[in-house]
C-alpha cells in the first residue's frame, strides 16, 4: 500500500509540476506520465487489498 | 482561476497521499481507516487527475500554447499582418474570434468529436516537434473545411447579405464551393517577412 501511495503521489507530483507552466512538453508529461502513474497507484492499491483479503481467507 | 484551483487541488491530493503513506499501518487496522486509504490513495488522486487533464486540455487551446513551438512563430506573427484580406489577421485583429484561443477557434471542427480530433492532431504535432522532422512547408492534413467557417458565419447578416455570396450561398452551405476559393490568403506570411504588421494602439 505504501508503494501505491508513492506511485500515486509521484503521478500527482508530475501533474503539479506541469500545472505551473503549460507547454506541449509539460502537457504530454502530465497526460502520458502523471495520469498513468496515478492509475498504476490505484491498481497497486487494489492488488494489495486483494492480497491481504486472500491472506485472511476472505476471498 | 482554473489553473490556481487545479494547483490547489493537486497540492491537497499530494498532502493527503503523503499523510496516508505514513499512516498506512495504523489506518489499515480499522474499517474506516481502510476506507480512508481507498479514498485518499485511489479516489482523490483519480478525481484530481481528471481535473488536471481537463485543465491541460483547456490550456492547450490557448494561442500562447500553440505559438510556444518555434515552428508556429510565423503563423503567430501573421495574426498581426497588415492585410485586411488575410483571414487569420482579420479574425484576430477584429476580434471575430477570442484572441486567447485564436488558433483553436479556426483549427478545430465543430463536429461531435472535433475537439478530440484537434487534440490528437496536436499530439501528432508535439511528437513531430520533439522526435520527428518538421516539414519545410507546414500544411493542413486536409483541405480546410468550409463548415468550420460556417459554424460562425452561416446565418450572419454580413455574410448572407454580401453581394458576392448571394449567387453561391447554396454551394457554400453544401460544401461544393470552398470559402477559401475566394478568401485564399489564410496566413499572410509574406507580410510577416516584409514586417508589414498592424500595431494595436
Amino acid at each position: 500500500m505504501r508503494r501505491a501511495a508513492v506511485v500515486a503521489g509521484a503521478g500527482l507530483l508530475v501533474q503539479l509540476g506541469a500545472s505551473f507552466y503549460w507547454t506541449p512538453l509539460t502537457f504530454i508529461a502530465s497526460a502520458a506520465v502523471g495520469l498513468p502513474l496515478v492509475g498504476v497507484g490505484g491498481l497497486l492499491f487494489l492488488r494489495a487489498v486483494v492480497r491481504i483479503m486472500k491472506e485472511k481467507g476472505a476471498l | 482561476m482554473l489553473p490556481t484551483l487545479i494547483i490547489a487541488a493537486l497540492l491537497a491530493g499530494l498532502a493527503i497521499v503523503a499523510l496516508l503513506y505514513f499512516g498506512v499501518d495504523a489506518l489499515s487496522q480499522h474499517r474506516w481507516g481502510r476506507v480512508a486509504l481507498l479514498v485518499g490513495i485511489v479516489a482523490i488522486p483519480l478525481l484530481v487527475s481528471a481535473g488536471s487533464v481537463s485543465s491541460g486540455v483547456h490550456e492547450s487551446s490557448r494561442t500562447s500554447f500553440c505559438l510556444s513551438c518555434h515552428e508556429m512563430q510565423r503563423h503567430g506573427m501573421s495574426l498581426f499582418a497588415d492585410n485586411r484580406a488575410a483571414l487569420a489577421a482579420t479574425h484576430y485583429q477584429n476580434r471575430f474570434v477570442e484572441r486567447e484561443s485564436t488558433c483553436y477557434s479556426c483549427h478545430t471542427d465543430y463536429a461531435l468529436f472535433g475537439g478530440v480530433k484537434a487534440k490528437l492532431n496536436g499530439l501528432r504535432h508535439v511528437w513531430v516537434h520533439y522526435f520527428g522532422e518538421v516539414p519545410e512547408k507546414i500544411a493542413l492534413y486536409q483541405p480546410y473545411p468550409s463548415a468550420t467557417c460556417l459554424h460562425c458565419h452561416e446565418d450572419a447578416r454580413r455574410f448572407v447579405e454580401a453581394p458576392p455570396h448571394q449567387p453561391i450561398l447554396g454551394a457554400l452551405y453544401d460544401g461544393s464551393t470552398s470559402c477559401l476559393g475566394c478568401h485564399n490568403v489564410a496566413h499572410d506570411k509574406a507580410a510577416v517577412d516584409a514586417h508589414k504588421l498592424w500595431q494595436a494602439k
